[in-house]
């Protein structure tokens, strides 16, 4: 390090108070918007689902807040690359849990015993049954009746 | 206690730093890697969200329809506004103004007990309905909000699934809420601290800045809940 004294002087970055207040009145902005969005059925595009539009839609708003919090309120903007590095490898890992989707999209769920209204597991499994517990499926679909 | 003495001329620089910068960014550094883990700690559990919701769409809609999007609104605002005066007390910490230091954060304690209390009613009319996981909930839960999935045009509720959904949700707001609330006694130990001019805050704003990343992760985690638990679209 070369010159302890001269570096400790103030060279941390003051964000005004503007860009702070802005900040927030860009997320309350993005709040109420994605509030009013919701209150739609959006229409299908392509083969892409109504549904899938809706929620890509509160997704991306809620991308957009998490991007002015993370870069203005934490500073990540005005921080050392180390910083920026740091701090992106939390979400860099949250990418790699959602990988995971790969293996239940291309294959089925098995179903569970009386959880899905399924009579018995794809595989045999030995579970004695308790009479003294009611079925589970027992409980389920009582609005049919 | 101050560290910092053999180096007269920093104060607030602890001796095994260099200087004040490489001691600002070890501390963020070390903050992020905590902030890290709890990243890792939510996105499992976003994880599951998706995988459940994605498989029992329907029955994930029709319990959430309990939801109250105004109550879930007003929390985001109490959030956001309380990240606000947060990084406003930082910036007062590095403009070394001790009372607007305190003044923000006591702001911050407020809007956090506010979110915590709006969070309690939405809890309690919840558990009025008996619509918490348990082995009593497929027959509540058929009262509670039976009719109203019979007006809106659906057959039928698993109520397994349904039981599936309030059980993320209390697992995953009530996580959030126990970190709103460890956040408040961290705001009021750093209050403390602004109070009697302790050196570890007064001569070097970091450690208010790391409440403040503490504080703002709080608030991420929410930006994300709020649109997933709230603002479900209706499958169509």
């Amino acid at each position: 390090m070369a010159n302890p004294a001269a570096s400790h002087s103030h060279e941390h970055h003051i964000v005004s108070t503007g860009t702070y207040f802005l900040t927030l009145v860009k997320l309350i902005c993005l709040m109420v918007l994605t509030v009013w969005i919701a209150s739609f059925n959006l229409p299908k595009i392509g083969p892409i689902s109504g549904t899938v539009v809706n929620q890509v839609a509160a997704l991306a708003i809620a991308l957009l807040k998490a991007y002015l919090v993370v870069t203005i309120f934490m500073g990540v903007k005005f921080g050392t690359k180390l910083i920026k590095l740091w701090a992106s490898i939390g979400f860099i890992w949250v990418l790699l849990i959602f990988t995971i989707l790969g293996d239940y999209t291309t294959r089925h769920f098995e179903p569970a015993v009386g959880w899905d209204g399924a009579a018995e597991s794809a595989l045999p499994r030995e579970a004695p049954e308790d009479p003294a517990m009611p079925k589970p499926n027992d409980l389920n679909l009582k609005i049919r009746q | 206690m101050d560290h910092g003495h053999e180096h007269g001329h920093v104060p607030g620089l602890n001796h095994q730093y260099e200087d004040m910068a490489q001691q600002s960014d070890t501390y963020i550094v070390g903050m992020w890697s905590f902030l890290a883990s709890e990243v890792m700690f939510f996105g499992a559990l976003f994880f599951i969200y998706t995988l459940y919701r994605w498989n029992y769409q329907h029955d994930f809609y029709v319990a959430h329809e309990h939801l109250d999007v105004r109550l879930g609104a007003i929390n985001t605002t109490v959030l956001l506004f309380s990240s606000f005066t947060m990084v406003m007390a930082v910036q007062s910490a590095q403009l070394k103004e001790r009372i607007r230091v305190m003044g923000y954060l006591a702001v911050t304690v407020v809007c956090a007990c506010i979110f915590l209390t709006i969070k309690y009613f939405e809890y309690k009319s919840k558990f009025e309905d008996h619509l918490y996981p348990g082995l009593s909930f497929a027959d509540d839960a058929v009262k509670a909000f039976g009719n109203h999935a019979l007006e809106n045009g659906h057959v039928a509720v698993n109520m397994n699934h349904a039981q599936m959904f309030y059980g993320l949700y209390f697992g995953m707001t009530g996580l959030h809420g126990l970190h709103v609330l460890v956040g408040i006694g961290i705001l009021l130990s750093l209050i403390r601290l602004w109070y009697n001019r302790a050196n570890t805050v007064i001569h070097d704003y970091v450690p208010t800045e790391m409440v403040g990343l503490y504080w703002h992760f709080v608030d991420l985690v929410w930006i994300f809940l709020f649109p997933l638990f709230y603002l479900m679209p209706l499958p169509h």
